[in-house]
Order: C-alpha cells, then structure tokens, then sequence
C-alpha cells in the first residue's frame, strides 16, 4: 500500500504535521500508523487516567470526524518494525508494508528500565500507554503500598496520585533532587517538601539494587544503603529515550534520538522526524537535544508537516528550549528555559521567595531561564521573551520584582 | 472559520483604572481574565486571549479540553476535561490564559458570549469589541455612499452590497465602467437623464470595458491627475465577450482596477449561460429536460487565467468574508497604480440559481468552505497565497444542496463537481511560490 | 526629425506617411494602433514618431481595432484629442465601438486606408470598407492624392471638433494607390498648424472627469416618462451635426487656402465643366487618372469635364445637383458596388439627389478598381466614349464593369 504522506506515530507531533500537511495538500492520501490499539491520545494524560480524573473514552486527540474532515486514514495497531529509506517502505510486525513519498517519524519515547539485579522476575509498572495506565489504575485499587522509582514528571505525577489514592508511596530517585532536568535544587527541595508534608517518602541519592518478588505482584527492594522497601505496586518511571529500534540499517542518523535539522529533515531525503524521538537543534547554541516536551512536540510536527507538504510559509525550527508547568498537590510550578543555571560566566541569578518562590536567570540583561513555584506566571511570554532574546536593559528591575506584569507589559508593546 | 471577534486595546486612552478587569471579575465570578498592566514608559498595557486563528493553546492541550469553535471563533476552555496541567499557558504568548490559583484551574476570556463586559466598562474608550463588521464599520462609516438609495437590485443580491463597500472606499476621485449586466441594470448609470451614482459612471460595451479605461486612464496620466478607474463588470462582460479586451489590457498593465462580479451566467437579461457558468448548473440556454442535465462542461476561471497575465496583483473574494475583500481591494487599488489589478468576487444570484434571499451570505460562506471557491491572491514577486486555508473543506454537495439550480444532479454528477473542485485546488496550489522543500 | 517637422519644407513621401505626419502636426493625446495591410506603414511610422519623441502622444499599442476604437473613446471622454487608422477586416472588427461613437459625439479623427472586403478573399485596394459604413453617422471624406491626404487630415481635427458638428470623421485614402504612391508634398510649419487648430475641447458635452461628475451615457428611450422624446432629441441633434459639416468643411477649407496658400474643393470640385456637355464623376484617387483622360479628351474637341466627389458622407446634395445641373449625362464612376441597387453607392447617391432637381440627364454606371486593379487612363477614355454616347442618347445598361476583362 502507498500514502503520499505516510505518518508513524499518532500523539502530538504527529497529529500537528497531519493538520499541517493538511492545510497545503487537501488531496495527497496521508496514512498514520499507530502502534496502538486505542485511539490516538496524549501520553500526558496518563497520570490522570491513573488517577481517575480523566475518563480513558474521553482522552482521544482525534475523533473519527476530525480525521475524516482532514481525510487521513489512521490504522491502529500497526507495528512498525523496520524503515527502509532506499525503498521508500516501511515494515510492520505483521508482515505489511507501507511504501510512501514522504515519511514523518513521530514515534516517541519509550520507558527506560535501569539495570536492577531481579527486576526482570519482578511484576513492575511503567507508564508511557493508556494500557499502562489502566493496569496501574487497577493494580491500585488493592495494593497498599507503591514504590516509584525516579523524580521525573512520570514518576512524581505518578507519586502523588497513588497518595491520593489512599496508598502508602515511597519515591526512590538516585540523583539528589527531584525533577531535575527542570528545576534548581531550590525549587526541586520545595516541590520535595511539599511531598513529603502530604506522607509520600521521599528517598533522594538512593539507588535500588536489588529486587525480587514476594507474592503475585508485590515485591521487595534493596536499596544501595542497605534500606529494604516492600511494594505492590511497583512503578519504574526512570525517564524516557526515543524509540529508535525500527530505525537499524535505515541510513537515519541517530544520536540520542534521530538527528533533525531545522525543517525537521532526517539524514534520509524523505524522511523527517518530529517530537519525543527527534533530535533537534537546541536554543540558543544549535547543538542537537532531545527536548521531549510536549509544546515542543507540538512545534516540531506543525514544521515538519508543512516542510513534507511544501507549504511556502515555513518558518524554521529556532531550537529547543526546555519549558515545563507542572501542578502538585494543589500547587503550581513552572520552568522556562535554562531556569537551574548556576550563576557566574555571565549569568546572573535572581531569586524571590518573598510570595512563593521565583529564579530569574539573566545573560547580558536577556532572560535565559525562569523558575517559579505558586507565581503566576506567563509562560508563553517568557519563552518568547528568551527565544527573541529581548532586551530587558532598560527594564531590567522592574522585571525582577515584577515578572509578570512587566513581561506582559513588553509583550503588549512589543508585539501588538 | 468564521471571523473572529476581538477586543481591541487603546493603550493611549488606558489610565490604570482598572474598571475593566473589576468588571470581568464581577462577570465571571473569579479573577479578571484582562490584565491592565504598566507600561515601562507611564502609560498602561493589556494581556488577553486573542482568539487567534491558530491557536497554540488548543494544540498544546493534551485532553481536549480547548477548542476554537466553529463558527464563533472563539477559543472555548472545558473545565470537565481540564487537567491543570498549565500546557495551554505555554502555547500562548499573549498571556491570554492564565493559571488562577484562587479558582485551582485556567481562566480564559470566553468573549461574555458576545457582549464583553470590559469594554463597555471602559469609560474612556480604551477596549472596543471589534467583530468583523464593526471593523469594517469603523474603516468606513464615515466615507460617503457613491450609489443613491433606492438601486433595484434583485432582493438578496451581493452585488449592491458589493459595489457600495467598494465605491466607498474609492470615493468620488474616480471613474467606474459599468457594463451590461445586473450592475447598471440596477440603476447605477441610470435611464432617461437620472443616474443612481455620485462619481462618474459610464456603460460600456459589454466586449471593451477594459480597453475604455485603460483609455480613460492614459489619458488623466497624461494630464498628471491621478484619477482611480474602475470597472464593476459581470463575467460575460469579462469572462465572455470581454475577454479579449481585458486580456489586451492586462497584458500592457494599464493602470485600471477591474472587479468581475462573478454570477455565473447572463442573470440580468433571464439566466443565460455565461462561460462562466459551472458544470451541471440550469440556466435559461441549458435547461433540465429529457436529456439535458444542465450545463455539460465545467466553466472558465478567469482569475486563473489573468494569473498568467502576470498582473500586478490578482484576487479572488467573497462577500461572505468582507474583511477578506476590503483588505485585497487596499492592495488592488495600490496595485493599480503601476500595473493592471484584477478582483473576481464571487456573487451567488438567489434569482437565478433558485435559492431564498435571505441565504445569500450563507451560501457564499458554503461556497468558500467546500472549496468550491477558494479566497487567494496573486502577485507575480509572491505567487499565489491563499489567504484562507484550503485545506479542510466540507463535501461540496453542502453547497450543492442549497442551490436549485444544482437540484436535478444526481451522485456521479456530484461527484465530477467534487473531482473538478480537488483539482482546481491542486492546480492553484502549483501557482504558489515554491520553497526549496525536499522530496 | 524635429526639424523635419517644424519647418515647412518639402517631403516625399507616401499617403501613409503623409497621414502620419499629419497627425504629428495636429498633436493628439492619444493615439491607439494595431497594424492591418495596406494601412500598417502608417501606425509603424507613427510608433517610429513616438519613439523618436517627435510626437508626445500616449500610445497604446492595443490587441485589436475593438480596443483601439474603445480605448480612445474612454480616452476622448477624459478630454483627449485622439486618432487611429484601420482597413478593410480591422474596421469590421471595429464595429461595435465604431457605431457607437457618433452618437457618443466624440470628434475623433480615423484614417480608413481603404481595402476591398472578403470575400473573395484579397489584401488590396478598394472602397468597399468605407462605402460598407458610409450609414454609421461618421464624415467620411475621400482624397485624391498625398498632399491632400495629409491637409486633410489635419482639417478633419477642425472639422470633427468644431461645436456645430462633433462628430467623428473618417479620412479616406484608397489602399495601395494612395498608401504607397510616393509624392513630393509640402509639409507645413507646426507652430501654423497649432494656430490653425488651437487646443483640443473635446468633451465639454460629456466627460468622465471626477471634477465633473455625470453619468455618461444611462439608458435613454423605451416607453418610460420622456423616454422617447429623450432619444429624439440625441437622433435629431446627431442628425443636425451632420448636416452642419456641409458649411462648416467649406469654412474650414477656406481658412486653409488663406493660410497654407493650398485650396482644395471641401464637397465636390468641378474640373472643366463650365462648357462641358458631359461629365464623368469620381470619387479618391481615380481622380487623377479621370482628369488626366478628361485633359486628352479635350484635345480631341470632346467637351467632357469631370466631377470630384470629396465629402461623401453627409452627402452633399446641392453641390452634386448645381454641378450636375451643367451638362446631359454624367457617368459615374464607383470604386465598390452597392450590393442592393446593382450599381455603385455614389451611382445610386446622384440617382437619389437628383429627385430633388427638375433637372433630368442621363447617366451610365461604371464599377472599377476593385480589390487593387488599376483604373488606367484607357478605362477612363471607354468611360468618355460611353458617356459621350449616353449624352447623345444613346444610354448603355449599367453598371460597366471596368476591368471585367483585365
């Protein structure tokens, strides 16, 4: 079978090139494969699948209706096992093929499992599909105690849920802070603290060595300082890498991810690659990062899109700039940009935390990065306030004691 | 998509008052959901959702919980499928959705179903609610009417609409060439010594508007006055037996704004066909009977063609999307200043294609969402730009089923209007400027 | 090239160059040309005169003879002095902006370099384009040689814009044997030209200027409240025009003669016929020819004379009857054929004029030259023989086709 347009992978990135693709080419057939059973969906609702706030019928990214009006056809459960960038043709689990005019790789990251001694006899949880969560949302609703291993999003989403669900969690992260890739070690003690005044157990610098089970699901866990945790429920949430398996002998280029330039071009001439599992130039330098979030998901599948379909009014990719919001515990937090750099070679640090708590990183009197916890803040000014590298000379005290009315302020004038 | 509806900000008249953001809270019943800021300079500014068109908000949300809807344009937030995971306020650079701790969820302005309370809260006028027609509305209020009261164009007919929008904004400086057809059959050059409009207006032969003006044209550049012309012509009068003149005239770049006022078909003198007139339509010279089905071939699309001319600027309109129009008649009068600029606006005839008066804007908005027209336009530096996307279009037999003069087809006749309506889109996509795209 | 025109001196040239050269001196505004055989020299020379800036017109270099009649119809009503020249086929093309002009009262001024029409199908002379036309309300006056082609043209200026009038005038000059025969002329001086025309006041009646905002031309007539007497009166006044250019051309010649020492006879000249017994009547550049066979007649004792028929629409009656009125028969001579009336247009013309005379003679029909054939001398000498005979009675069926046999 043929596609003009032939998309793998069905969440953010690839729902936003086919809209893109779209709006240039009503007509050329644009296929998406989806490894899954269920309808496209984002994995960032996951933890509130799990948690029971959001109704798994109702999670769907694109309805039947909405792929009909942009006449894409989606085909579930279609395992992609093999690229072939010579044929054109891609190879699935089931023996299909697909052969395409212009290939867009959207197939996003899959759960790291670290090395622990017994882990493979152990029944453990990881959450990165809506199958996952339902399994996890089942499994808590008779376990007791839960063991999460690592402090990323996945894992401290994950944590605070299974509390509210009545169990007991312990969270065991090896490095010292939570939510690291994101946060200074300020705001990562905060969000920590927080945690622990709502009973959840957090294990900062430990690393689990062994694991073995104990019953059907429960197991039990060593730690590196001799700690023994008990669990049924376990959850590994140690990070994500992009999902590359298929990609062997294909010629795409891959470093951590699949290496992509500004128009979201692999290496391969038909081939582009977009969200989780792409490797894109990063702000401000342009060195290759995996910047899996989901805005910049968003961003690189619309490029990506319109590149394929050629549509004239590209604009190409500016970098990645890291950038997240995240809720907890009825509070609220957000990070744009280098928001934990260290202060000193030129970077100048900031912090408040007179009114909830705020770390402002400056660079030549330009914002590099900005941390918040319980602050309003506007986070798509101040990554447009990085990305255009504005100038805040002449308003630079302002701006430290008043963030967000006086990037609002610059935003108004600036680009009315 | 429907136009969108905005508040406007004044930051001038703004003093900080604060009046607005009071009266959004007291409406909403939560924190405001504008924000008076100050400026850096003394003077006060504003952050609010702008609708946009597209907007980053809803594809940064990962539950659906936010959609631009359809009709109203309005970025709609539902609380129901909210997850509070604050993605939306990354998307948007206007600080137009905002976390609200007070309320645990995002706030965004939701327009007060149509009727904001800010802005008539402001009382030194510094928000004004501007919908499409108000902006229009704004632009042109106080420009003159060209045309008298009292034009007898058929009930429900765009072309009055039309040419009164167009020649107020033009104004008296001008001269406009009204050839045969429903536009001086409504009066506008007028019968036995009294004419209905204010510029000078003539009526040409229904063969030679084009070379008149261009004529008419020379000669005020020869006199070093600065006269607009214009020609408010139908499509026999461009597509037909005008069509040499105006490819004549085209081809020299005289200095002429042509309009072809598009109803497919001879209406004025009883719904003949025109060259114009698309496939399967009835009309007076091709009727339904025992074998004819209406009109056997597909009909000429000038804009196309004077694309090739490589005119200084070529636009399609339609005047269910007004906005569109007034801002490619700017940049067709600015054009006409140095080369020949061609407008062709789409005029659905509810005499002549058997439709209810009253539907006449919702059958041309029908017609631009099934792609059966399609908003673009064309200079020869940029190429083709459609200026409303085409790439989601209803079923053409949405628009094909409001149209009697399309009643008798049938599903294989509908079906070759909806392979020729894809086609004609792929064709003008190849009239774009191309990048230097891979594959 | 400025010298050239600026000085009066003289020139040789052709018919076409002479018109073309006319229109320099008479300074339009607008001129709008597409080239047609045999008229195609005349628009290259004046394109030549443009790009040589020796005439400041706009030209507009249009797509057919449709647009080149409309374009200087918008340019006519925004005030311009205007000008063209066409044949045969371009002038059926024309057609539609053609009728349209006189009653438009635009005072333009159209050389027809006169062409046979198809079919048969043929490229060369004859006045049948002209003659096809000769019911559409414009002046139509034809010239015997170059130098009268290029007064002419200038006078027609005076003639089409004169406020008595205004009424377009077509200039007629026979293809190939005015367009290409080379004459010395004399060329006048430009600034004598400007003083005779003075400056162009052509749509003080009706304009499309926004300084004087009008609705030219909304429907008139039909059955409606002053509708039809409305329409009458643009008929009556279009017709009035017409009939003004009678007096108005015989002015205007006369100021010509005074000025630039040339006179010409506006309506109709009369050559030898003062003791003339006969007369043969021609029309364009068979004149000279005509003249020339008179001339030997008259050696050989016959008192013949000969009748030139200069302005041909509107026609001028008393002048054709006073000189008719002079001798017994006349024999006429057309260079196209009136398909109605099985004769010539000017044939049949005298035959209609002279109802209104008590004055009765004889006359005999002669058609020649059609489509590019020459009307020589001898032509004309069978013509003397067989008047001379109608004039003793003896009166030929008409009409003589003249190179039947060529």
């Amino acid at each position: 079978m043929h596609a003009r347009y032939l998309i793998i992978g069905s969440s953010h990135a690839g729902r936003e090139a086919l809209a893109a693709i779209r709006m240039a080419d009503p007509q050329g057939r644009l296929v998406m494969l989806s490894r899954e059973r269920h309808r496209p969906y984002s994995p960032t609702i996951l933890p509130y699948v799990v948690s029971g706030r959001s109704d798994p019928r109702k999670v769907g990214l694109g309805s039947v209706a909405w792929f009909a009006e942009n006449r894409a056809e989606l085909v579930l459960d279609a395992q992609v096992v093999a690229v072939d960038a010579d044929a054109r043709a891609v190879r699935l689990a089931d023996g299909g093929c697909w052969t395409y005019d212009k290939l867009l790789l959207a197939t996003g990251a899959e759960p790291v499992v670290p090395p622990v001694e017994g882990l493979e006899g152990v029944r453990y949880h990881v959450l990165r599909t809506l199958d996952d969560a339902l399994a996890i949302r089942a499994r808590a609703a008779t376990a007791r105690r839960a063991v999460v291993l690592g402090a990323g999003l996945v894992g401290m989403h994950a944590a605070e849920t299974l509390a509210g669900a009545g169990l007991d969690v312990t969270v065991v992260e090896m490095r010292p802070h939570v939510l690291a890739e994101y946060f200074d070690p300020r705001a990562s003690t905060l969000i920590r603290e927080t945690f622990e005044r709502h009973g959840t157990h957090m294990m900062m610098g430990r690393r689990v060595e062994r694991a073995a089970g104990v019953e059907t699901e429960a197991c039990r866990l060593g730690l590196d300082d001799g700690t023994e945790l008990e669990a049924d429920l376990l959850l590994v949430a140690a990070g994500v890498r992009p999902a590359l398996r298929m990609l062997a002998d294909s010629g795409i280029a891959t470093d951590k991810g699949i290496l992509v330039d500004t128009r979201m071009r692999t290496a391969r001439d038909g081939v582009w690659a977009a969200g989780d599992v792409a490797q894109a130039p990063g702000f401000p330098t342009g060195a290759p990062m995996v910047n899996g979030t989901l805005p910049e998901a968003v961003e690189q599948g619309r490029i990506a899109g319109m590149d394929m379909a050629g549509d004239d009014d590209l604009r190409p990719y500016l970098g990645g700039i890291p950038l997240n919001t995240y809720g907890f515990f009825g509070r609220h937090a957000v990070a744009v940009g280098a928001a934990a750099a260290p202060a000193g070679d030129g970077v100048e640090v900031v912090t408040d935390e007179g009114d909830g708590y705020c770390r402002i990183a400056l660079k030549d009197n330009r914002l590099i990065g900005l941390a918040a916890i319980d602050r309003v803040m506007d986070a798509g000014i101040l990554w447009r306030l990085i990305q255009r590298r504005v100038d805040l000379g002449p308003v630079r005290d302002r701006f430290l004691s008043h963030p967000l009315e006086t990037a609002r302020a610059l935003m108004s004038r600036g680009w009315r | 998509m429907a136009s969108q509806d905005t508040i406007r900000f004044i930051s001038e008249r703004c003093d900080g008052c604060g009046d607005c953001m009071t009266a959004c809270a007291k409406a909403k019943g939560s924190a405001s959901r504008v924000a008076i800021v100050a400026g850096s300079d003394g003077g006060w500014e504003m952050a609010l959702c702008r609708q946009c068109g597209d907007p980053k908000c809803v594809a940064n949300c990962p539950a659906g919980a936010l959609d631009k809807h359809r009709d109203s344009g309005i970025v709609d937030w539902f609380k129901d499928l909210c997850v509070d995971c604050h993605l939306c306020t990354v998307g948007c650079v206007y600080g137009g959705i905002v976390f609200d701790p007070a309320a645990g969820h995002v706030q965004k302005c939701d327009m007060c179903d149509g009727s904001p309370a800010c802005v008539p809260a402001c009382d030194k006028g510094a928000l004004e609610h501007l919908s499409a027609a108000g902006r229009l509305h704004e632009i042109h209020a106080d420009k003159e009417d060209m045309f008298v009261p009292g034009l007898s164009a058929c009930q429900g007919c765009n072309s009055e609409l039309l040419i009164r929008h167009t020649m107020r904004r033009i104004g008296r400086n001008s001269v406009v060439a009204a050839p045969p057809g429903c536009i001086p059959g409504m009066g506008t050059v007028g019968y036995n010594g009294q004419t209905g409009a204010k510029m000078p207006i003539f009526h040409p032969l229904l063969t030679n508007t084009a070379a008149m003006l261009g004529g008419v044209k020379r000669q005020y550049e020869r006199k070093g006055r600065d006269v607009t012309v214009v020609a408010l012509a139908g499509d026999g009068g461009a597509v037909d037996v005008g069509f040499q003149s105006l490819s004549g005239a085209a081809e020299r770049g005289e200095r002429v704004l042509f309009i072809c006022v598009d109803n497919e078909g001879y209406m004025n003198t009883g719904m003949q066909a025109s060259g114009s007139t698309t496939f399967g339509s009835w009309t007076s010279t091709t009727p339904v009977g025992e074998i004819g089905r209406g009109k056997s071939t597909d009909g000429k699309y000038l804009p196309q063609l004077l694309m090739g001319h490589g005119c200084a600027y070529v636009a399609t309109a339609s005047t269910a999307f007004l906005d569109d129009y007034h801002a490619k008649l700017e940049k067709a009068l600015e054009a006409s200043r140095t080369g020949f600029a061609y407008l062709h606006v789409h005029a659905p005839c509810p005499t002549g294609w058997r439709f209810p008066a009253a539907m006449t804007t919702e059958v041309c908005r029908r017609q631009v969402e099934t792609n059966f027209v399609t908003l673009w336009e064309f200079t020869p530096e940029d190429g083709l730009c459609f200026t409303r996307g085409v790439g989601r279009p209803r079923p053409v037999s949405d628009y094909v089923g409001m149209i009697g003069k399309y009643k008798h087809l049938g599903p294989a006749e509908l079906e070759r209007i909806q392979a020729s309506v894809h086609r004609r889109v792929e064709v003008l996509q190849g009239f774009r400027r191309r990048s230097t795209a891979a594959g | 090239m400025n010298q050239l025109v600026n000085s009066s001196r003289k020139i040789v040239c052709d018919g076409n160059e002479a018109a073309a050269r006319a229109v320099v001196l008479a300074r339009p505004d607008v001129v709008s040309v597409f080239p047609i055989t045999p008229q195609s020299s005349l628009v290259e020379s004046l394109s030549q005169f443009v790009a040589d800036g020796v005439l400041t017109a706009e030209l507009i270099n249009a797509e057919g003879e449709h647009s080149v009649l409309s374009a200087l119809q918008g340019a006519c009503l925004a005030g311009a002095r205007t000008y063209t020249a066409t044949s045969g086929p371009g002038l059926a093309f024309m057609f539609e902006p053609y009728i349209r002009t006189p009653g438009l009262r635009l005072p333009m001024v159209v050389s027809l370099v006169t062409r046979d029409m198809l079919s048969p199908q043929c490229v060369w002379g004859g006045q049948q384009d002209a003659m096809t036309v000769r019911e559409c309300g414009w002046i139509q006056v034809y010239c015997e040689n170059v130098q009268e082609v290029l007064d002419t043209v200038i006078m027609a200026f005076k003639l089409a814009e004169h406020k008595d009038v205004l009424l377009p005038v077509n200039v007629c000059h026979d293809g190939n044997y005015l367009s290409y025969a080379v004459s010395r002329i004399e060329l006048p001086a430009a600034e004598m030209v400007d003083g005779f025309l003075g400056e162009p006041d052509v749509n003080w009646h009706i304009a499309l200027d926004p300084d004087r905002p009008m609705a030219v031309d909304p429907l008139t007539g039909g059955t409606g409240p002053g509708g039809a007497a409305s329409f009458v009166g643009y008929r009556k006044s279009q017709v009035r025009g017409m009939a003004n250019a009678l007096e108005v051309f015989s002015d205007i010649h006369v100021e010509w003669g005074e000025r630039f020492g040339r006179h010409w006879a506006p309506l109709v000249e009369e050559y030898r016929l003062e003791d003339a017994d006969y007369a043969i009547v021609t029309i364009g550049s068979m004149t000279g020819a005509g003249k020339d066979a008179v001339d030997a007649a008259r050696e050989r004792g016959e008192k013949v004379g000969l009748i030139k028929v200069k302005t041909y629409r509107p026609f001028p009656r008393d002048a054709i009857i006073a000189a008719l009125g002079k001798v017994k028969a006349a024999g006429i001579v057309d260079r196209s054929v009136s398909f109605a009336w099985d004769c010539g247009p000017l044939h049949q013309d005298v035959m209609t004029t002279l109802f209104a005379s008590p004055h009765r003679l004889a006359l005999v029909g002669f058609i020649g030259g059609l489509a590019g054939a020459d009307i020589t001398s001898e032509h004309f000498q069978r013509v003397i023989e067989l008047t001379a005979q109608a004039a003793r009675g003896d009166v030929s069926a008409s009409p003589i086709w003249l190179n039947e046999h060529d």
